[in-house]
């Protein structure tokens, strides 16, 4: 007999939700958030009998990771969504260093911003970043979570999120989402 | 990343001290550079956010669903061995949840094995595909089964619930459940063919269509653009019947 499936569900179905946030965003093209979702709490499962505990938010976030890859990889693409060629053509050319020639985005505000536009900036990005911003900023993550989740060091995860915000912010900025004054 | 763009980090994160973040506060009056940054990072935050957005209701219940489908080695992604009809509450209760069956009378007592032949023993080799269907209808009480006959002819098919979706033996199953006057039947409808068990029969005039029995449940399976598998504590000859009123395939 497996592991106990009522206590697996007691310590982990509190936290379905930050795993949906996870799975809609490293779901790839062609796959279901829901599957994925499903197939994390299955393979958590699998491993619940040698899970020594710790932080199950963490846990479960690292396995839908793999699992977004593991099936990316059976599909030979890659997990996260490449944004479509009309958001590209949309946008002007990026500088990476957000400097000299880059839109002033902090003299603006975000007003009425489409989700649709921001997830499709977001999978701009590179996927580190995308992943930590995901964590952190859409599942609401700690950085140390995010880190254990990762399995790197919180300053590489809050590093990342800072550089990925501000790319983020700035590919809004050029694609003219973000207007408007303070 | 110089200790600088560490220290802006870690300022924009809130984990410096109120000395060094004070220091900073300072610092970003005079520093254009740093300033810029800091309000991007809090306008990238802002997007970021945006795209929470919470879980589709039945996802919890799809998902313990699956759990406990699993424990009681119903799926092939992750085999099990189990011991002998054990009792399950759980699967009542999230068939039940998952169906928005309520106002079903409390007290059916319905042992909730995963499946079962007639001599009580789980059936060996039952394709991982058509067990998860098979438990999903398990939890019909007898009793809509024991009444159907004198309705199923007239009564429109009035769906109960939602719709529930799994994935088992690599197939995404569409369930839907239901209620023809005083019977209930659970449709399964999924893009690949329901493998045929073992102790199945092909129909005849259908050379696509296999119906089985376990215990109590019969199982009409139909293959046309799409594969149709209806599940019904109903009598064998009745299930072809019950099929065409449900407008299967």
């Amino acid at each position: 007999m497996g592991a106990d499936h009522r206590a697996f569900l007691d310590a982990t179905i509190p936290h379905l939700d930050v795993v949906w946030q996870v799975a809609r965003h490293a779901a790839g093209k062609g796959q279901d958030p829901e599957d994925l979702v499903q197939e994390t709490f299955l393979r958590a499962y699998a491993g619940f009998g040698s899970y020594r505990g710790g932080n199950t938010r963490a846990w479960l976030a690292a396995i839908c990771l793999n699992a977004a890859r593991s099936q990316a990889r059976r599909r030979r693409r890659r997990p996260w969504e490449v944004p479509g060629p009309a958001l590209l053509d949309a946008l002007p050319w990026y500088r990476a260093d957000g400097a000299e020639g880059a839109a002033d985005v902090a003299d603006v505000v975000i007003a009425d911003l489409e989700a649709e536009k921001v997830s499709r900036c977001l999978a701009l990005l590179p996927e580190p970043q995308r992943v930590c911003i995901v964590l952190v900023d859409v599942a609401g993550y700690t950085a140390r979570e995010a880190a254990e989740a990762l399995g790197c060091p919180r300053g590489t995860v809050l590093a990342r999120v800072h550089r990925g915000r501000r790319r983020l912010a700035q590919l809004l900025a050029e694609a003219g989402v973000s207007h408007g004054q303070p | 990343m110089d200790s600088h763009d560490r220290l802006l980090t870690a300022y924009v994160a809130g984990k410096l001290d109120r000395a060094q973040a004070r220091r900073w506060d300072e610092h970003l009056l005079e520093c254009e550079r740093c300033w810029r940054a800091v309000r991007e990072d809090r306008a990238g935050r802002q997007a970021a956010q945006m795209l929470r957005q919470p879980a589709p209701p039945g996802l919890a219940d799809r998902v313990a669903f699956a759990v406990e489908m699993t424990a009681s080695g119903g799926t092939t992604a992750l085999r099990r061995s189990r011991s002998p009809a054990q009792p399950d509450h759980l699967g009542r209760r999230a068939r039940w949840l998952l169906a928005g069956a309520g106002m079903v009378a409390a007290g059916v007592a319905i042992t909730l094995t995963l499946i079962l032949l007639p001599g009580g023993h789980q059936a060996a080799g039952l394709p991982a595909a058509v067990a998860a269907v098979a438990r999903y209808a398990q939890a019909i009480p007898s009793q809509a089964g024991d009444q159907h006959s004198p309705s199923v002819g007239r009564a429109a098919p009035v769906e109960v619930g939602r719709p529930v979706t799994v994935t088992a033996g690599g197939q995404r199953i569409v369930l839907r459940t239901w209620r023809l006057g005083g019977a209930e039947a659970v449709v399964a409808v999924s893009d690949h063919p329901f493998p045929m068990p073992g102790r199945a029969q092909r129909v005849s005039n259908g050379g696509m269509a296999w119906s089985a029995r376990l215990g109590r449940l019969g199982l009409y399976c139909l293959n046309g653009r799409t594969s149709e598998l209806v599940a019904a504590p109903v009598p064998a000859a009745e299930l072809a019947a019950l099929a065409a009123r449900l407008q299967v395939a």
